[in-house]
């Protein structure tokens, strides 16, 4: 069933989830954005169908529906909502993959650490034990959550997952959105993307071919 | 969410609480909108679907663009294209929706999974193909040697909910009859002729 798929986007009017949304809606995909903010969604729905008028593109308001709709979920909120919205889908989303955007950081840009010092992705995919979590697009739109118009100009994905035909899978749906899709390791390896994406923003970086220099700097 | 399959299940084997819980984490639960499609002809089965909630069918479409309805199916009902399923090769078959519908999905890899994980589900996969060869098999013959009349009171018999609940041009094609044979004969029926 290479069909296209219906992606949920859970907090779709959030910076990172309304610039996927975007990116997003130039592939073939159906987009059901899910977000409590009824005003901001139905804007962001408006924009996105001036931009793209072939999308199919619904509005949702409840995380548990759009998710049960869905083959793949985008949670793109804070890690702390992100536990939240894990109990409400946690059902729905059995055998799913779900990508995981949150970064856990406070006010001061620093890395909130778990108990277990694990990242947020593994932190979701501790919550959801059955399904595929991904970590993609939390370092895509560094830059861009300061300059949207210049959103998807940005080239580079990293990816990481446990799970090898949903990484797979997340490549592919990277590359359609028009980014260059980097898998880098299994889930663990989100711990190095969430720490890559705090210093994009603490410190922006002014070349945008600097994300691999910033990689290695991290891994080594 | 579960609660046709649990029923299902329950007819056939007698699973404990951990086996429930375990069978349970195979399943994709997937909610489709009426005409919305689980298949298309041309790409591979990826899933063994269970009806929890709606009304699905399956059709090919041959080189004149005639559909002809293979299998209904109604809450607590499987449908696949087993022959993609198995094999990984293309379908000919299309899945669409007829109401918006509450599926459980399962993958090749979960379905082995789980029947390696759980022997009572090998043995209610078994009890299940059997009872499809049996119906296959009726459903051949019906096809083969019935009338109109006698199909459509067969299927007034076994599938009274379906005859309710889906267009008729299905129903006919279901039946290898056209639209207007189906007409008459309904009223034959209903009539008492």
């Amino acid at each position: 069933m290479a069909h296209n798929k219906t992606i949920a986007i859970i907090g779709a009017t959030g910076n990172v989830g309304s610039a996927i949304a975007k990116c997003l809606s130039v592939t073939s995909n159906r987009l059901l954005l899910m977000s409590k903010e009824a005003e901001a969604l139905a804007q962001l729905i408006s924009d996105i169908r001036l931009a793209s008028p072939a999308v199919e593109i619904e509005s949702a308001t409840c995380a548990k529906e759009a998710s049960w709709e869905a083959d793949l979920i985008v949670v793109a909120s804070s890690s702390i909502e992100g536990k939240e919205i894990a109990e409400r889908i946690r059902e729905v989303a059995i055998g799913k993959i779900v990508i995981s955007v949150s970064q856990p950081i406070n006010g001061c840009l620093n890395i909130v650490a778990s108990p277990s010092n694990i990242s947020a992705a593994e932190e979701l995919q501790q919550l959801l034990p059955h399904s595929k979590v991904v970590k993609t697009f939390n370092t895509a739109f560094a830059l861009d959550r300061f300059t949207p118009k210049s959103i998807c100009n940005f080239a580079d994905s990293f990816i990481a997952g446990n799970n090898g035909a949903a990484v797979d899978t997340v490549v592919e749906l990277v590359r359609s959105a028009g980014f260059n899709p980097i898998p880098v390791g299994d889930l663990s390896a989100s711990r190095m993307l969430e720490r890559m994406q705090l210093k994009t923003i603490d410190q922006p970086v002014k070349n945008r071919s600097g994300w691999l220099n910033w990689l290695n700097r991290l891994t080594n | 969410m579960h609660e046709q399959l649990d029923n299902t299940l329950r007819m056939k084997v007698a699973l404990s609480e951990e086996e429930w819980a375990s069978v349970k984490s195979f399943f994709i639960p997937k909610k489709l909108r009426k005409r919305q499609y689980l298949l298309n002809a041309g790409d591979v089965c990826q899933y063994f679907c269970f009806v929890e909630k709606g009304l699905l069918r399956s059709f090919s479409v041959d080189k004149h663009a005639n559909e002809h309805v293979v299998q209904f199916a109604l809450e607590g009902w499987w449908i696949s294209d087993m022959g993609s399923f198995l094999s990984g090769d293309n379908s000919i078959y299309n899945i669409e929706a007829l109401e918006d519908a509450e599926l459980l999905l399962l993958t090749k890899q979960a379905m082995d999974d789980m029947l390696n994980q759980i022997p009572k589900m090998e043995r209610y996969f078994r009890m299940l193909m059997q009872n499809n060869i049996v119906v296959l098999q009726r459903r051949i013959l019906g096809t083969l040697s019935l009338s109109a009349e006698e199909k459509y009171k067969r299927m007034m018999l076994l599938y009274p909910d379906i005859l309710q609940r889906s267009p008729q041009q299905y129903v006919a094609s279901f039946l290898g009859i056209t639209p207007e044979t189906l007409s008459r004969v309904r009223k034959q029926v209903s009539s008492g002729k």
